[in-house]
């Protein structure tokens, strides 16, 4: 019997008590480069099991490394005691009992696909592209490869497979180290086009080797690339999860279906997106299907998981951020930049961080590419520049959406490098409040 | 456990590898967490071991690391390792330097006066409970938490040069916050602040003193919901020690990191403005910054015997006088720059490579106390309790915004102010310092959550500060 059967197993063995399991096995294969050479590559392999122990509303967690059914059963007798002597939280009702399935798709491993030898094959080639510019590459290239299987006392026995490919590649130059950057992320290495990729990377080293200037701070149209409006998304996720309410950190409070945003702009969290990274269940191992946020403008949902669901007595959805989707609108990209007369392009965004949370107010930077606009044309790289605003009035101020989307991954790097995507097209802003000049690139 | 690690190194004395080491690492975190005044999480991740095994071959870096330390799994491991330095060597262009390191064998434990992780857990609980309680009541105040982190690490380092050093080190993170809500939104207020690591065991929540401070930082959340902001365009501030921690970390630890100087980081944490060619000469602050990284303080979470390449701990001078005169460094960046290996290689875990990490990274004291500062001071603002933290890529351009601020005037305190939130070029910021607080205010703060690398990895680290005076400082940016 494996370990996941025993999982179950010892369900039954404890019926006066809740038991949460979340077992996982975990590898990586992860490249890193500077200088258009290898930095190093990293192997890594991890067995772990996470336990939540609840009798009654008295809880208990821990973890163990490469855990066997011996161990564990050795664990709970022990801890049993100490939960008799714990305070209750009042609010826990019941674990995740959505026993609804996904069909729980076997994924190839890319870390045996994608192998070392490939990375360094593909990494050379973009090199030798980027080399007659004087620009050289950094950055990393990533293969996850994770089983995740979700039991419970309520009877949930889940399995989730993910197995994300993360390439970030930023060509640096060599003179003045103005960078730029070119990603790619998916499941599906078949959707890898290696000339598509160091075609645009090159078109952007190319805008970049022109004259370097600086800014005024104030108001500027500006158009965001995909992964800058990608991630203004995502930091407002802090305000769409049901948690956010409960610790009064939540702009959408008391906006569920009012007008929040523009009527161009709808979001949906859409975890079976055929070009993202699919996830079958949310955390708890509730179903995680696709969910509009924002329709038209209008909120439409928290995103509503198992703990915060229960206590403030919300409809759990499962949905969980992790796959956002921006309905694309009807401009090219040159007819964006093409009706601004005096902006900014912005490349990416770097190091934002919350002021006021629930007024969305917050600071940050851009990175790996800033552009002046003049008379609707990219004209000379712009210093990196500080912006101090609500995530909100961005949104707001977004008057043209770019007509095709594109697919950013993003990592939240520590733990077991989760990856997930947005899926999202450029768009351009109105009015976006730039502090200060870093006077750097 | 030695054995295996010995067993191990052994495995890894081959003539095709200029160098390897072996680490093991057995870690044990507790955490309990109270939200509005119950007991949300109270968990334990206990014995969770790893072993990470780093080799130099053919000019190249190869790292594997696993937490199953099966003899089967240590082989693949070790096999994988050098696959991965031997197959990286055909997309490498300069080969690695590696200098042959003085053996060293030692031994290091630190006792701490109460063992969080020996104790009655019953105990820990109620202590946090009885603080929980104190947080909630008031009408005004919508949410609150209060935690503590508990971590002990037993590591072995050994390498083929012939250093074998194990220790066992514990350090304690608490923390409370409160939100208050008015009709003219929400206010925060946290204690001990952001920089709340300390080494040491239990002793560390008693020493920070939470249940004397709840009412404090209850009332100061409600006041501030009505409190003015800053409205002058530059004023002088003065940076309490817990902020100011972050100040150094952000704009000095980081910068002064010597894997950014050649462009290591730049996929994730960044670059630095620093260029190799300053070293020796650039202004880095006012005559009165003096800054250096010293691993060899026991007081603080960055000490050890030697770091993750086998570097014995130091004391090294980052900005003298305020000049910056050299970096935190590898083996492989010092010889890069041609200066000595600083001891600042460190991982988290042992099947986390290590990398270029700030130990304890120090301001030194200057002289008086904090009341002579803001006496001294005839017009600003004394600011603490780090509220917001961005810096651009090159680590030049930051802008902090803080819990709360206190006007003075004349010397004198003499009302809060909401938000503070100020922004500055690094060099210009540091060359503005014109008071540092002597050895009588001077302490370690800390943390737990130093975030760089990929796959990431969160740092303890400290930093030894007195609270330090800068005048003209751009402080009341808006959103």
């Amino acid at each position: 019997m494996n370990l996941r059967e025993q999982l179950i197993e010892i369900c039954d063995l404890y019926p006066e008590l809740k038991l949460n399991f979340n077992y996982s096995f975990w590898e990586t294969d992860f490249l890193r480069f500077y200088q258009s050479q290898i930095n190093y590559n990293i192997s890594k392999t991890s067995i772990s099991l996470s336990t939540t122990i609840y009798k009654g509303k008295k809880s208990y967690s821990f973890s163990l490394k490469d855990p066997t059914r011996e161990l564990l059963l050795k664990k709970i007798e022990e801890v049993l005691p100490l939960i008799e002597k714990l305070p209750e939280d009042p609010a826990f009702v019941d674990l995740e009992d959505d026993l609804t399935k996904s069909s729980e798709k076997e994924k190839a491993n890319n870390i045996e696909k994608v192998h070392l030898d490939a990375k360094i094959d593909i990494l050379q080639n973009v090199a030798d592209a980027v080399l007659p510019y004087n620009f050289k590459i950094y950055g990393t290239f990533v293969c996850n490869y994770r089983t995740l299987y979700i039991i419970n006392s309520n009877g949930l026995n889940k399995r989730e497979i993910s197995s994300p490919i993360y390439f970030e590649c930023k060509a640096v130059s060599q003179e003045n180290e103005v960078t730029v950057l070119e990603v790619y992320g998916g499941e599906r290495f078949s959707n890898f086009n290696q000339d598509k990729f160091i075609f645009s990377l090159v078109n952007k080293v190319k805008a970049a080797s022109g004259k370097v200037v600086d800014v005024e701070a104030g108001e500027y149209d500006v158009v965001l690339a995909p992964r800058c409006i990608g991630e203004f998304f995502m930091y407002l996720e802090s305000s769409m999860g049901a948690g956010s309410l409960d610790s009064k950190q939540s702009f959408f409070e008391g906006k569920v279906d009012q007008q929040v945003f523009p009527e161009n702009i709808t979001i949906t969290d859409d975890p079976h997106h055929p070009d993202l990274i699919n996830f079958d269940y949310n955390s708890d191992g509730h179903i995680y299907n696709k969910t509009a946020i924002i329709e038209n403008g209008v909120f439409k949902n928290f995103l509503v998981g198992n703990y915060y669901g229960r206590k403030l007595k919300m409809e759990r959805n499962g949905a969980d951020g992790e796959a956002l989707v921006m309905t694309p609108g009807d401009k090219t990209f040159d007819e964006l930049i093409g009706s601004i007369k005096n902006g900014l392009y912005i490349s990416s965004l770097h190091y934002m961080n919350f002021i006021n949370r629930k007024e969305t107010s917050i600071t940050g930077l851009t990175r790996d590419g800033t552009f002046l606009i003049e008379d609707g044309k990219i004209t000379k790289v712009v210093n990196n520049l500080r912006f101090t605003e609500k995530i909100s009035d961005i949104i707001k101020g977004i008057s043209d959406i770019g007509s095709e989307a594109v697919t950013i991954p993003f990592s939240d790097n520590y733990g077991e490098f989760g990856i997930y995507s947005v899926h999202m097209p450029h768009v351009k802003v109105k009015g976006f409040k730039i502090s200060s000049s870093t006077r750097t690139v | 456990m030695k054995e295996l690690i010995k067993n191990t190194i052994n495995k890894l004395d081959r003539n095709d590898l200029t160098y390897a080491d072996v680490r093991f690492t057995n870690s044990d975190q507790q955490t309990i967490y109270f939200e509005k005044g119950v007991l949300r999480h109270f968990g334990s991740d206990l014995d969770s071991m790893a072993l990470g095994i780093r080799v130099l071959a053919d000019g190249c870096w190869g790292f594997a690391g696993t937490t199953i330390l099966s003899e089967d799994s240590i082989d693949k491991t070790i096999k994988r390792a050098i696959s991965n330095a031997k197959l990286g060597s055909r997309f490498r262009i300069e080969p690695a330097e590696f200098k042959k390191l003085p053996a060293i064998q030692d031994s290091y434990v630190y006792k701490p006066i109460e063992d969080p992780f020996t104790m009655d857990d019953k105990f820990k609980i109620d202590f946090h409970e009885q603080i929980a309680k104190k947080l909630v009541g008031n009408e005004k105040i919508v949410y609150s938490y209060v935690y503590t982190e508990f971590y002990r690490q037993y590591k072995i380092y050994a390498n083929t040069e012939g250093t074998f050093v194990d220790s066992l080190v514990y350090d304690t993170m608490p923390m409370m916050y409160v939100l208050a809500a008015g009709q003219e939104g929400t206010m925060c207020r946290t204690y001990p602040g952001h920089m709340n690591g300390r080494r040491g065991g239990f002793e560390v929540v008693r020493n920070v003193k939470l249940a004397e401070n709840t009412d404090k930082i209850i009332e100061e959340a409600i006041q501030l919901l009505d409190a003015p902001r800053i409205e002058e365009e530059r004023a002088d501030i003065i940076i309490g020690g817990g902020h100011l921690a972050l100040q150094l970390h952000e704009s000095a630890g980081h910068a002064t990191e010597a894997d950014r100087i050649f462009g290591k980081e730049i996929s994730y944490a960044g670059k630095t403005f620093i260029k190799p060619g300053m070293l020796g000469n650039f202004r880095y602050g006012s005559d009165l910054v003096n800054i250096y990284s010293d691993s060899r303080n026991e007081g603080g979470m960055g000490f050890h015997i030697v770091d993750d390449e086998g570097t014995p701990g130091a004391t090294v001078d980052i900005v003298k006088n305020g000049i910056l005169v050299d970096q935190q460094t590898s083996q492989e960046t010092a010889a890069l720059l041609g200066v000595k290996p600083s001891s600042n290689m460190l991982a988290s875990y042992a099947d986390d490579i290590p990398l270029i990490r700030m130990t304890n990274f120090c301001l030194a004291p200057g002289k008086g106390s904090l009341d002579d500062l803001i006496k001294s001071t005839e017009n600003g603002y004394y600011i603490d309790y780090t509220k917001t933290w961005s810096i651009d890529d090159n680590r030049n351009n930051f802008q902090f915004t803080t819990e709360i601020g206190w006007k003075i005037e004349n010397g004198e305190i003499k009302h809060i102010v909401k938000e503070p939130t100020y922004y500055g070029i690094t060099p210009e910021f540091w060359a503005a310092c014109n008071g540092v607080c002597g050895k009588e205010e001077w302490e370690f703060h800390g943390t737990f959550h130093c975030g760089k690398g990929e796959p990431g990895q969160a740092m303890h680290l400290s930093h030894g500060v007195a609270p330090a005076r800068f005048k003209n400082i751009v402080c009341n940016v808006k959103a």
